[in-house]
C-alpha cells in the first residue's frame, strides 16, 4: 500500500476546486540501476475522482507522468462538507483511495 | 551535552560580548556623533529566534490555521503543499520516517531524491521559524504575527510528516519537535566559517583553518612546470582557434588550435609576428584592426591606400614624423624610437590587411 494522497478541496461560487499530491514513483521501465539492470516500469495507470458518489473526472496516467504526481482540476457544483475521492490504480496492481471533505 | 547544545552556548557567549563591546566602542571613536540605541529600538531590530528558542515570541498555531495562511500567502510560489518546483526548490519531500528517527537524512547522501529540498536540509526547527517571520512572504516581510508563523511552521512540518495533522504548534512545545527535525544531527560545524578553537579544544569550530589551503613551496621547491595533460588532437579545435578568441594585449593568450591533423606552427606566422611587434611598439593602444579606437583601423588604412603605389614609402613617413588632418584632428605622435626596418615591416603588414596570423 502506498503513502496517502494529499488533497484538498475548496468551493467558491459554486465551483470546486481540488488539488492532489500524489505519493507514486512513476517508474517509466526505461531506466537502469547502478549495475545497469532496467528497473520494471511502475507507474499510475488509472485515475478517478468522484464527487459524493458521482464521477468528475476520470483519467488515464502513463509512464510520461512524474514522480509524485501533482494534480490540480475544478468541477462545477460542490458544497462545504461534500465528499472529494481520488483513487487510483498501477499498472502492477496496487491501488490507492483517498477521501476528503470540501472546505 | 550534544555538539550542538555547545555551539548554542559559544554562540551566546560571542553574542553577548558582541552586543555589550560595539556600540561603546563606536562612540568612543567617533565623540560627539550619534547616541546608544535605546532598549526600545534595539528591541525593534532584535527579531532574530535562536537554536535555543531565544528571541521566539509567545504564540500557538496548528496545522489547520497554517493550511489557511499558506493558502493565502504561500502557495502561489511554493506550490499548495510545498512540493512546487516553478519558482523555488521544493520545500517539501526526501524525508523519510526513518530519518525523523535518526536525525540523519538519508537521501542527502544516496541522492535517491533528485533536489535537496529545505526540510533535508534545516537541522533547527528555530531556523524555520525565524526565516518565515523574517523574510517571507517576499511580497511583504515581517507581516505575519507570530501565531502566523507558528501555524505555517506547523503545516510545514506536517507536510514533511514530523508531526501530525491535529497537531498544534506553540512556544512551550517547540523544543520537542525540534527532537523529531529529520535533519537535527545532519549539521556539521567542523569548517572555516564557524569561529572558535576547534572541537577537540571544547569549541565548535575548527580553529580558523580556511576550508581549502593552499601551501606556498619554501624549499626543494620544483623548478620546471611539468605538464601532465593536455587535449588531444581530435579535441583541439573543438572551439575553434582559441588564439583568435583572446585579447591581443595582456598576459594570456590563446592556444593556436587549427585543423585536426595540421601542423603545430612551431614559430609564429610572419604576420602574428608583425602584430607582437605592433604590440610592443605600442602602435596597438590607438589603432585596432578592424575597429577605429582612437586612431583609424588598420583595414580602413589599408582600403584607403591600396591603389596608390607609394603608398608604404607615404605611410614610413608619416609613422616616422607623426601626423594628423588625414584622418581626424586627433593626431599621432612622432615615432622616432621605433627603427625604419621595423616601421617597413608595419606598413607592409598594415597595407597587406593586417591579418593576425
Amino acid at each position: 500500500m502506498a503513502n496517502p494522497m494529499r488533497i484538498r478541496a475548496a468551493a467558491k461560487e459554486g465551483v470546486t476546486e481540488v488539488r492532489v499530491l500524489m505519493s507514486h514513483v512513476m517508474e517509466t521501465g526505461q531506466r537502469k540501476d547502478s549495475s545497469g539492470a532496467l528497473i520494471p516500469a511502475h507507474f499510475i495507470t488509472e485515475l478517478t475522482a468522484k464527487h459524493n458518489d458521482k464521477v468528475v473526472l476520470s483519467a488515464q496516467f502513463g509512464a510520461s507522468v512524474s514522480t509524485n504526481p501533482y494534480l490540480a482540476f475544478k468541477f462545477n457544483g460542490g458544497a462545504k462538507g461534500d465528499k472529494v475521492t481520488v483513487s487510483w490504480v498501477d499498472n502492477k496492481g496496487d491501488s490507492r483511495s483517498d477521501e476528503v471533505q470540501v472546505s | 551535552m550534544s555538539r550542538f547544545s555547545k555551539t548554542l552556548s559559544v554562540l551566546a557567549v560571542a553574542a553577548a560580548t558582541v552586543g555589550l563591546v560595539t556600540p561603546a566602542t563606536a562612540f568612543d571613536r567617533y565623540p560627539g556623533v550619534g547616541r546608544a540605541a535605546t532598549p526600545a529600538e534595539v528591541k525593534v531590530w532584535d527579531i532574530d529566534v535562536r537554536p535555543d528558542f531565544a528571541g521566539l515570541p509567545k504564540g500557538k498555531g496548528t496545522v489547520d490555521q497554517g493550511i489557511e495562511v499558506w493558502e493565502a500567502n504561500c502557495a502561489s510560489c511554493h506550490g499548495a503543499f510545498g512540493e512546487s518546483n516553478e519558482v523555488f526548490t521544493p520545500l517539501v519531500g526526501g524525508t523519510t520516517r526513518d530519518d525523523i528517527k535518526t536525525g540523519h537524512v538519508k537521501s542527502l547522501i544516496s541522492g535517491s531524491f533528485p533536489q535537496r529540498t529545505t526540510l533535508m536540509k534545516v537541522a533547527t526547527v528555530s531556523t524555520l521559524f525565524d526565516y518565515i517571520q523574517r523574510a517571507m512572504p517576499w511580497t511583504a516581510p515581517k507581516s505575519l504575527k507570530p501565531d502566523d508563523v507558528y501555524a505555517v511552521v506547523a503545516y510545514l512540518l506536517n507536510l514533511a510528516e514530523v508531526v501530525p495533522a491535529d497537531f498544534e504548534l506553540s512556544d512551550q512545545n517547540i523544543a520537542e519537535v525540534q527532537q523529531r527535525m529529520p535533519n537535527r544531527n545532519g549539521m556539521t560545524t567542523d569548517h572555516g566559517m564557524w569561529p572558535g578553537a576547534s572541537a577537540a579544544k571544547g569549541g565548535i569550530g575548527n580553529g580558523g583553518k580556511p576550508d581549502t589551503k593552499n601551501v606556498a613551496c619554501m624549499k626543494d621547491c620544483k623548478k620546471d612546470v611539468q605538464i601532465v595533460s593536455s587535449l588531444p588532437a581530435y579535441a583541439q579545435d573543438a572551439h575553434g582557434n582559441l588564439a583568435e578568441q583572446n585579447r591581443f594585449v595582456g598576459q594570456t593568450r590563446g592556444k593556436q588550435t587549427g585543423e585536426p591533423g595540421a601542423t603545430e606552427a612551431a614559430a609564429p606566422s610572419a604576420a602574428a609576428a608583425t602584430l607582437a611587434l605592433a604590440n610592443s611598439k605600442g602602435c596597438m593602444a590607438c589603432h585596432g584592426l578592424s575597429n577605429k579606437i582612437v586612431g583609424p583601423a588598420y583595414a580602413d588604412i589599408a582600403a584607403k591606400y591600396k591603389d596608390q603605389d607609394d603608398a608604404a614609402a607615404k605611410l614610413m613617413a608619416k609613422v616616422k614624423a607623426g601626423g594628423q588632418g588625414v584622418w581626424g584632428a586627433v593626431p599621432m605622435p612622432s615615432q622616432g624610437h621605433v627603427k625604419d626596418e621595423e616601421i617597413k615591416q608595419l606598413v607592409q603588414w598594415i597595407l597587406e590587411g593586417a591579418k593576425a596570423q
